[in-house]
């Protein structure tokens, strides 16, 4: 899979806990569009790096999180430009 | 200290700051995406920068802290180390720059990094075994013709119809490096056209900062 199109999913899955400010995993993988097992995949890699945080099965966006949604166009734009 | 490497100093310099200033001002976005093609990208520079200091930069930090008793013992390995550093550090950054551009076709042979490696180790090792400018424009040469062929048929082959910054980079940086080939060969008295030389790469590396730090939204 290119990785242009990881960055999106993991904006998207950013997005809807954010627009929510917390969410439950089932409400979750449901919006994302994305089968349980590819979710796991993505939402593992979330944790791993920081973005969200899951407490008492409720999970929510970081501050690192917030950082990446905000950066998300100028990380777009700079892969395009360098084409990398 | 003279004149001319005071002159030598300060270029270093410059192009050391604009290499660590693109390596750092593009940390957050590779530490928020892990993308491998910003990895390799900011690393060219890094390696730039470290290309400068074995340079010139060394020659500074010697004379101002006095250092020079520490090469006493072996006075002529100083040069040829300094100059190996330089060939084997300033082709890893093209090659860099290279790969960040075609590392997904490549992302499977994991072997591609080492062997970059070891052709800039030969490259170095063909470089200060010659003693020779001419070795140097030459190997430079090749470098540049495979660089040129991997970024026209990366841009052949890209769908997107951005990534008109990295071909302006690429020119850019051709135009610098054919410059530092003419300051190596071309001797240290005509100071003038050295100073050009210097002016005009300094140009262009502030000209790539530029880019890049634009495109980072930095105002």
């Amino acid at each position: 899979m290119a990785k242009r199109e990881r960055l999106e999913i993991i904006k998207d899955i950013l997005k809807i806990i954010n627009d929510n400010r917390a969410m439950k995993i089932t409400p979750l993988i449901r919006r994302s569009n994305l089968s349980t097992s590819r979710f796991k995949e993505y939402f593992g890699d979330l944790l791993r790096k920081g973005f969200v945080v899951e407490k008492n099965k409720t999970i929510k966006i970081t501050e690192k999180g917030s950082r990446f949604l905000e950066k998300y166009q100028t990380i777009l734009h700079f892969i395009d430009e360098f084409d990398l | 200290m003279n004149a001319g490497i005071g002159t030598e100093i300060i270029y270093a310099f410059v192009i050391i700051l604009c290499s660590l200033m693109i390596y750092f001002g593009t940390r957050e976005l590779y530490e928020l995406t892990s993308h491998k093609g910003i990895k390799y990208f900011r690393q060219a520079f890094l390696f730039f920068a470290l290309a400068y200091f074995f340079r010139s930069f060394i020659k500074f930090i010697i004379k101002y802290f006095d250092l020079r008793n520490i090469f006493e013992f072996a006075p002529m390995l100083f040069g040829p180390i300094t100059l190996f550093l330089f060939a084997y550090l300033s082709s890893i950054a093209i090659f860099y720059l290279l790969y960040s551009v075609i590392y997904k076709r490549l992302e499977k042979k994991k072997y591609v990094l080492y062997l970059i490696h070891a052709i800039a180790l030969v490259f170095a090792f063909l470089i200060l075994l010659s003693q020779n400018p001419l070795m140097h424009l030459y190997i430079n040469g090749i470098l540049f013709i495979l660089a040129g062929i991997t970024v026209y048929f990366a841009k052949i082959n890209s769908k997107k119809k951005k990534g008109q910054n990295l071909y302006t980079i690429y020119i850019l940086l051709f135009i610098f490096w054919i410059l530092n080939i003419l300051d190596i060969l071309v001797p240290a008295f005509i100071e003038i056209f050295q100073l050009i030389i210097y002016l005009s790469s300094i140009s262009i590396f502030l000209t790539i900062l530029y880019k890049v730090l634009r495109n980072l939204g930095v105002k």
